[in-house]
């Protein structure tokens, strides 16, 4: 077992080793970022200062030496434009689009498997054809476009709630928060919804498709044969059996969720880590990208590793398997 | 009928919550596209950045509605010799900690501004500076490094901040912690710091001992949202009351709105049109794709073809919806330098293809038009009505309107032939526009960094080069405006519309002068009774 | 008469019981002919800027405009006729969506059965690296890439295939993992034919029902890829727009009442994927054995 951990991580280190160059000189190759900052008055000279100021003078491979000597002591460098340290910019954001994300990915969820289940349950009525109508609709239809609709008749034909913006905040636990205020409520409603709309439809899909093969499979029908309840039948062997790859996929989809927030929190201008990086893309805000780039690669190398050694616990033979 | 009623349950409570949002008489909420990147004024050369700063402190020279420069902290100036400026500074002005203003803050801030400016620099604003002399506690003396006759001008956005507070914070590690809500955010302007989140809420509270007098509003709040549409909508919301850049867009449907005010003022920035001079340029091309002997752009005819082809009255009517002015030269009229000898560009599509034929192109040829798509109002759009226009006289355009995250750097390496952008002359002065644009590219004499078409007019440069070491202002302005007329008949540089920009409030609410510059200033916008 | 139809009819026969899914295959082939033929049909080709006319921007549905003929779904903000621009974003959407899809359709085959085929590290090392992917969502890999590498077309199908092998390489290498144990592969491996033809003749047969159940969710969402990517600013040239760009170009219009120009690009898209997803979860439904009794 000590073994496979050892293995695993340095993959996942290899791994992060790899992300780190790869955007690197990715982010490098975007283009030169001082001439979209510096201003036009700006002589000759003063560009080139302000290229040695920035260490853009340096070799490529210098300028990377560098970044990894500050990473390891756990800094990203400062913002070009906010001259500020990156972390401290990314750490006042992530808030926003955390409880974004949570809001959204639990309420498809909660949503999402209970309808799921009634739709795999009585597959033939309409309720279920609706169901899986809604689901298709969601998977299909791109996120910004439902985005679109939301404000249309929200903001724009009824003028019943706000088009964008975070609204108003209260400090919780030292952390803005605005799910606990009435207007910052008003605020999350609709990206909320735009967010979980999609995550709905998967959450449906999946929970459809996990009851509809366990009603087929013998366990269930002995329980049948046997007289058992098909209320206890539901409660205690269908739950059962489906939380597992729901509770799995929940984690898995908390990552690609963060990541999918860049296109709500773009439509809906809420001001989260999503919209920190579109429009440090704009404005070739190269130490914001990076780092939320590497962030972003380390959440997800350490929800494989965790999901891989929860699982290794789980099933020995995948153990047996790697070793 | 049950999912109706909720609906307008849901309405009515979130109508409650949001009129429960609305500021008190006393407090101004403004909500605006962008924000200050630090509350260390020297960070950055942004617009948006001086237009916040500019809140809580003072420049030297003061920036009018029109860009004419005025008495700020200081009251006076004038040039000793050919290296020497005398600035006589006001005497009285507070500090926000109560700390009388004098020549040690003037001196303390200039030499400060190279060690903690960012990427976008300011040390452009003291590029001339070589030496800062205190004279006495209320006249410094500033030697330049060879005559700089612009140098007020350089100075409206040199902000003063107090040497006592900010002495600790004047390297770049050290600056950010002191200004961002720390010690070091002192100024002598009409409002003082009380909270700022990085892209969030700037919150101030009235300054009550500023020394052009007390603010109309106690308290100011500066709230950026960056989206066009959500700016209207906080707007209309009533969760702001005054909100810059209306978009055309919005603009036409505003009018129609009886609950806001729409306030017009002539922008800055002009649409030019720049057409390369190389001997051989890389984007222009028979119709058939081969390559063309000689640049067409090098002809006076093909270009003032070119100069014909373009409907400014409809690139203003349609594609700005109105909001915008046809252009006739680099700088608005009025400004130090424009011309009103310059007549207004006709439109003339049969005149055009005659001189396309007269040229030796009676079929045309074929251009990639490149423009950026995401910096200033309406620019892709303008860049396709172009390509429109274009192709209607034979000449065969490409329009690539793309980010400004890849127009810069490409047009920097000089890989465009026929290119458009915005320019705005944001000192309100031809030596800024036409130093950079139209002298040829000069390291040596530090002009004509911008001019990436290789025009080079050899009258235009003299002028250019005269007029920096005129301190005249009268013969001065003489030079420049020649040197204007003789580019815009050149028409390697060709304008095609002014924008306008637009503020909105609610209605009847407040009264305020829309400046040039687009600033969006707290203490000059007034309650209206 | 059963025994001697193809399985190709078999299937087929089981498909139109779903009424719903015949209903999606025809809305795909109808789309799919338009956009072929959109020249010959619309009144217009949107993308020369000689035929344009900006005195006719921005006009509601119904409006006829210097050309003499109807704007029956309006006009955008370069005077552009809105039927004709969505008949070109179709095919824009179309081609990239297929073009994506089967690029990244014979890629990933390609990686998933020879990681399968030959085993040992190089299948830890590719198989981790498709996982690692797969685990990453599409729409950043895409965002990242399209930042990169700059627009256009090139670059944006390039995006969205390295955005979408790893489902196919997943796919093929789990059936193919499955038939390589099997005695006949074993067999077939000892005779002379090389590896390849083996891997060719008999590995890749039976990967395909599931491959083909990836592809049609692929190309629905390459194209719904495209039109987000195109929506963030970050797709295809202005000038020719595709259905994301159209949607995007119309989206400011959108809050003074000129909806015509997001929406109607946003139905036929919507339409596209839809009509793609439905057929494609029916073939799902039926390629799935342990549904059936």
């Amino acid at each position: 077992m000590l073994g496979f951990v050892i293995q695993r991580l340095l993959q996942a280190f290899v791994v992060m080793a790899a992300m780190s160059v790869i955007v690197f000189v990715g982010v490098y190759a975007i283009g030169n970022p001082v001439e979209i900052i510096i201003p036009p008055e700006a002589t000759d000279e003063i560009r080139a200062e302000v290229i040695r100021k920035l260490g853009l003078d340096l070799p490529l491979w210098q300028q990377y030496f560098i970044f990894v000597t500050n990473l390891v002591q756990g800094d990203f460098g400062r913002s070009y434009i906010y001259n500020v340290p990156v972390l401290e910019l990314i750490a006042g954001r992530l808030p926003a689009t955390l409880e974004l994300v949570l809001i959204s990915i639990i309420s498809a969820t909660v949503f999402g498997v209970t309808l799921g289940i009634y739709a795999g349950y009585r597959p033939n009525s309409i309720i279920s054809k609706a169901i899986m109508a809604i689901s298709v609709l969601g998977f299909s239809v791109p996120s910004f476009w439902v985005g679109l609709i939301l404000i249309l008749t929200f903001a724009v034909n009824m003028g019943v709630l706000p088009a964008g913006g975070r609204g108003e905040v209260v400090n919780f636990l030292g952390v803005q928060w605005s799910f606990l205020t009435i207007d910052g409520l008003s605020h999350i409603l609709l990206p909320a919804l735009n967010l979980a709309f999609f995550k709905l439809a998967m959450m449906i899909r999946l929970a459809r498709a996990g009851t509809r093969e366990i009603m087929l499979t013998d366990t269930i029908k002995f329980a049948r044969a046997a007289g058992i309840s098909e209320g206890r039948i539901l409660r205690r062997h269908l739950m059962k059996l489906i939380s597992v790859p729901i509770i799995t996929v929940f984690g898995l989809e908390l990552g690609s969720t963060l990541a999918f927030a860049v296109v709500t929190e773009t439509i809906f201008s809420w001001p989260g880590i999503g919209k920190l990086i579109i429009d440090s893309i704009t404005v070739l805000d190269r130490p914001v990208m990076v780092a939320y780039l590497i962030l972003t690669a380390l959440l997800f190398v350490l929800i494989n590793l965790t999901v891989d050694l929860v699982f290794a616990l789980i099933d020995p033979r995948i153990r047996a398997g790697a070793a | 009928m049950k999912v109706k009623s909720l609906i307008a349950s849901m309405a009515v409570a979130i109508g409650v919550t949001l009129s429960t949002g609305v500021a008190t008489a006393q407090t101004l909420t403004m909500g605006v596209r962008g924000g200050p990147e630090s509350l260390d004024p020297h960070f950055s050369a942004l617009g948006s950045h001086a237009e916040a700063a500019k809140h809580m402190y003072d420049t030297l020279v003061w920036s009018g509605d029109d860009l004419q420069i005025e008495a700020g902290l200081a009251t006076s100036w004038k040039p000793l010799d050919d290296t020497t400026w005398e600035f006589k500074l006001r005497e009285g002005v507070k500090f926000h900690d109560g700390s009388d203003f004098d020549a040690e803050d003037v001196k303390f801030s200039i030499e400060r501004i190279p060690a903690v400016s960012g990427p976008t620099t300011t040390t452009i604003y003291v590029r001339r500076v070589a030496d800062v002399e205190i004279i006495d506690p209320h006249t410094v003396h500033i030697k330049t490094n060879g005559p700089a006759a612009t140098l007020p001008y350089d100075f409206v956005r040199l902000f003063i901040v107090s040497a006592d507070a900010a002495k600790d914070y004047s390297t770049p590690e050290t600056a950010a912690e002191g200004f961002n809500g720390g010690p070091a955010a002192v100024g002598t302007g009409p409002y003082k710091l009380v909270s700022w989140e990085p892209k969030g809420d700037l919150v101030l509270e009235r300054f009550d001992d500023y020394w052009r007098g007390k603010g109309p509003w106690e308290k100011v709040i500066r709230k950026e949202i960056p989206n066009d549409s959500s700016r209207l909508a906080a707007l209309k919301a009533g969760q702001v009351d005054v909100i810059n850049y209306v978009s055309s867009i919005d603009y036409l449907a505003l009018q129609r709105d009886a609950s806001v005010d729409a306030v017009v003022g002539d922008s800055v920035y002009i649409m030019n049109l720049q057409l390369d001079q190389r001997d051989d340029t890389p984007k222009v091309r028979a119709k058939d794709g081969s390559k063309l002997d000689k640049n067409p752009l090098q002809d006076p005819k093909v270009r003032e073809a070119i100069d014909l082809a373009i409907d400014r009255e409809t690139m203003v009517q349609i594609v700005l919806e109105g909001l915008g002015k046809p252009a006739n030269q680099m700088m608005p009229p009025g400004f130090f330098g424009s011309s009103e000898k310059i007549p207004a560009r006709e439109h003339d599509a049969a005149k055009a293809k005659a001189l396309l034929a007269e040229a030796g192109y009676p079929d045309g040829f074929q251009i990639d038009l490149y423009c950026t798509s995401d910096r200033l109002p309406g620019d892709g759009a303008i860049c396709q009505g172009l390509g429109q226009m274009f192709s209607q006289v034979g000449i065969k355009t490409n329009v690539n309107a793309v980010s400004k995250t890849v127009y810069f750097p490409a047009q920097s390496r000089l890989e465009y032939s026929v290119f458009m952008n915005g320019w705005g002359t944001l000192t309100g002065e031809a030596s800024y526009t036409l130093g950079a644009l139209a002298h040829s590219k000069n390291p040596e004499v530090k002009l004509g960094a911008f001019n990436r078409v290789a025009y080079k007019n050899d009258r235009v440069d003299e002028l250019m080069q005269k007029g920096a070491m005129t301190l005249d202002a009268d013969k001065r302005r003489a030079l420049y405006e020649e040197a204007m007329e003789l580019t815009m008949a050149d028409r390697v540089y060709i304008p095609v519309v002014q924008l306008q920009t637009v503020w909105a409030a609610k209605a009847g609410k407040l009264s305020f002068q829309p400046r040039f510059d687009e600033d969006t200033l707290a203490f000059f916008i007034k309650p209206k009774n | 008469m059963s025994d001697t139809q193809s399985p190709l009819y078999r299937f087929w026969r089981e498909f139109r019981e779903n009424k719903l899914a015949v209903l999606a295959l025809v809305v795909v082939v109808i789309m799919i002919v338009l956009a072929v033929f959109a020249p010959y049909i619309v009144p217009q080709n949107p993308y020369d800027l000689e035929t344009l006319s900006l005195l006719d921007a921005r006009r509601g549905p119904g409006f006829i405009g210097s050309g003499g003929y109807v704007h029956y779904l309006g006009t955008d903000p370069q005077g552009r006729d809105l039927l004709s621009a969505i008949f070109y974003g179709l095919r824009i959407s179309i081609m990239i969506g297929l073009a994506a899809g089967c690029i990244a359709l014979v890629l990933g085959t390609a990686v998933g059965i020879f990681a399968a085929y030959a085993g040992g590290r190089t299948e830890t090392f590719l198989m981790r690296v498709v996982d690692l992917q797969l685990s990453f969502p599409a729409i950043l890999l895409a965002l990242v890439l399209v930042a990169l590498l700059g627009q256009g077309k090139f670059q944006l199908i390039s995006a969205l295939v390295a955005a979408q092998y790893a489902y196919f390489a997943r796919t093929a290498y789990g059936a193919a993992k499955g038939e390589r144990k099997k005695d006949y592969v074993e067999a077939a491996l000892a005779t002379p034919l090389s590896g390849f033809q083996v891997a060719y003749r008999h590995l890749l047969p039976n990967c395909m029902p599931p491959l083909i159940v990836v592809a049609t969710v692929q190309i629905a969402s390459a194209i719904s890829l495209e039109a987000t990517l195109s929506f963030l600013g970050l797709g295809l040239p202005v000038t020719e727009p595709s259905l994301g760009m159209l949607i995007s170009n119309g989206f400011p219009y959108m809050m003074s009442g000129r909806y015509w120009i997001s929406v109607y690009p946003g139905v036929a898209l919507i339409i596209l994927i839809v009509a793609i997803n439905i057929v494609g979860d029916q073939i799902r439904d039926q390629f799935n054995p342990r549904l059936r009794k």
